[in-house]
């Protein structure tokens, strides 16, 4: 078995390596692949946004959201009005959606979180369900356009931007949402890693380990939980305004507006492995894989498969999905992360760094 | 006087686990606290960590009333304790549990933690006084292994050092020796006493080891039923009539 000292020359090289290695990839994707190919990852990385910031609040500090897929919206929503009728430039809304997520999330779960228990659960059901209702409201409907959505939210030009020359028609917006949301993953995931390695992160992990000793410690268990809370809702919320710009439509029965999409970031989260940093990224991508590869088995498979998938006329990712968390909850509790770093560590170990 | 506990007490429903006690712990000393099962210690140790709010009395530390603060800013005061029955972080290494012991020391918030100004440079910080006191408490060999899996008593050490990090004046030990072997007992006992020394605390002990209780304490403070019977030096409390009956007798 090879042992490998944290911060030594060799890990520092296995580093470098493998940044390079994932560089490479990201950029050979929007250069060398058809439309749809870079289409399936900019969805990809939306998604892992909308699981990452889920993690924050279910994998690392135990408190169960059913509610993501609420902020999701608000964030395709916000968007969606303020390039439609107020003409805002689309970059400025990423800083509305996740100021208001961030205010509605925090209101939402300061009266819940003082209550211990499954309280949150509930409540954030409750908002998932009622939330596509609230787009459909009649009275609302001079801002939100009630049942049909808002589907106009187009640029008539997409930004320029410097190393991407001029992005032109479906093939441009493809590639512009491609480097957009890979943008906000990276700072998505930059945020995330600064909370968790640091004070914050491990008063987070605290209170999910146990909450009586984390406040013990000296942790303010209520103001940590509403705030995270608060942060987490606002980078779904991000998700949710790359979803908008890379799709142009949001409806109130869009599957991630609705509870399916809670659920959905629940699988990827936890299929990836929930409370670790790279799980949603792992569980994200296996779901856009699955999702499109799976896309069309109910009306084009013959056979075994065809009977079994019958039924639908869409991609029964989800179903598979969720089959498949049954089977990874019981042999790799940790998510494909999990699984992957047992495997590893019996070729490699990283020894820490002061021992 | 660092800590006063005066006519303090706390009902379950029906069961009264304190009833009107008083007593006080002098900067410096290591007070025992005994009693029989259920007799209200542990009680005691959630009182002054305002898990439990008692419905009568009152509890003044260094002079502050500390009814008047919440949970989370006990730490702050320099009060620390350990738990009877363990309240570690599982998912955390040995290490890691310790540091969040140090959270009171810290200052890196949502934002600075979000922009990673000055995180790394507390982490380090952290990380190397949490080290120390893993080795002041012989656990250092195990500074990376999770917190699971390990024997009862070097879970309890563990809690020790958890506790140090806050660097506390008042260290609250609930029956630390649980589940020790004689000689360990005793190696125990002189770890409390030179921690003492070392940190300048004032000690709480909860303790069933009556030899370990009597030998390092300063003073001792008997329960039962929630309320005090005894108080005063270890020879005394042990000589003492009420102690002896509620020990049924036994060699106290
Ligand atoms: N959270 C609680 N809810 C209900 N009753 C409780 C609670 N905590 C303690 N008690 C009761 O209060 C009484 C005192 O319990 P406590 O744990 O303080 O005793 P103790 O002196 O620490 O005993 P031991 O030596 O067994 O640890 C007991 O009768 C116990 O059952
Ligand atoms: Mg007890």
């Amino acid at each position: 078995m090879l042992k490998i000292k944290e911060g030594s020359v060799v890990h520092w090289a296995v580093r470098v390596a493998c940044v390079l290695a994932i560089a490479i990839f990201i950029v050979y994707i929007p250069t060398h692949s058809e439309t749809a190919r870079i289409g399936q990852f900019a969805s990809a990385f939306t998604l892992i946004i909308a699981a990452m910031s889920l993690n924050l609040v279910l994998g690392y500090t135990g408190q169960i959201s059913i509610g993501h897929s609420a902020f999701f919206g608000i964030g395709g929503y916000t968007a969606a009005i303020l390039i439609r009728d107020h003409g805002w430039s689309p970059g400025y809304t990423f800083y509305a959606a996740a100021i208001i997520a961030f205010i509605v999330g925090c209101l939402i779960a300061m009266p819940v979180l003082r209550i211990r228990g499954a309280y949150l659960a509930l409540v954030t059901l409750a908002v998932a369900v009622l939330f596509p209702t609230l787009l459909r409201w009649k009275k609302l409907e001079w801002l939100t356009s009630g049942a049909k959505g808002i589907d106009s939210v187009k640029y008539d030009k997409l930004p320029v931007w410097p190393f991407l020359g001029e992005l032109k028609g479906r093939d441009g917006r493809a590639v512009f949402a491609y480097w957009l949301g890979l943008l906000v993953l990276v700072i998505a995931f930059l945020i995330c890693r600064g909370l968790i390695k640091s004070r914050v992160g491990r008063s987070l992990i605290a209170i999910r380990d146990n909450e009586t000793a984390a406040a013990v410690m000296g942790v303010n268990v209520t103001r940590t939980k509403v705030l995270i809370f608060g942060i987490s809702a606002s980078l779904c919320a991000l998700a949710g305004v790359l979803s908008t710009l890379s799709t142009g439509v949001v409806t109130p029965d869009g599957q991630y507006v609705t509870l399916l999409g809670s659920i959905i970031f629940l699988l990827i989260m936890v299929v990836g492995g929930a409370g670790t940093l790279s799980g949603p990224i792992i569980g994200g991508l296996v779901y856009v894989w699955l999702d499109n590869t799976t896309r069309g088995i109910g009306t084009d498979s013959r056979g075994v498969v065809g009977f079994i998938f019958g039924w639908t006329n869409q991609s029964p990712a989800t179903l598979i999905l969720g089959l498949a968390l049954i089977v990874i909850m019981l042999f790799a509790p940790t998510g494909l992360v999990g699984l992957f770093r047992k495997l590893s560590r019996r070729i490699v170990t990283i020894e820490p760094q002061g021992q | 006087m660092l800590l006063d506990v005066r006519d303090v007490s706390v009902r379950f429903g029906g069961i009264v686990a304190l009833d009107g006690l008083t007593f006080s712990i002098n900067q410096g000393d290591i007070c025992g606290l005994i009693g029989p099962n259920g007799a209200g210690k542990t009680t005691m140790f959630n009182v002054v960590s305002r898990i439990y709010d008692p419905f009568k009395g009152n509890i003044s530390f260094d002079g502050q009333n500390l009814l008047d603060v919440p949970a989370h800013r006990i730490a702050e005061l320099g009060i620390a304790r350990t738990f009877q029955n363990l309240a570690l972080f599982p998912t955390m290494t040995l290490v890691e549990n310790v540091m969040v012991g140090a959270h009171c020391q810290g200052s890196v918030g949502f934002l600075r933690a979000m922009t990673r100004i000055g995180a790394r440079k507390e982490n380090h910080l952290i990380a190397e006084k949490s080290r120390d006191l893993l080795r002041e408490l012989g656990l250092d060999k195990l500074a990376h292994h999770p917190a699971s899996g390990l024997p009862f008593g070097t879970l309890k050490r563990l809690e020790i050092a958890r506790a140090l990090a806050a660097s506390p004046r008042f260290l609250l030990l609930d029956e630390p020796a649980a589940g020790l072997t004689h000689s360990e007992v005793d190696e125990l006992a002189d770890t409390i006493v030179s921690l003492r020394e070392k940190f300048n605390l004032t000690i709480l002990l909860v303790e069933h080891h009556m030899a370990m209780v009597m030998r390092i304490s300063d003073q001792v403070v008997a329960m039962e039923f929630g309320r005090k019977i005894a108080e005063g030096t270890p020879k005394q409390v042990q000589n003492d009539e009420n102690v002896i009956r509620a020990y049924l007798g036994g060699d106290v």
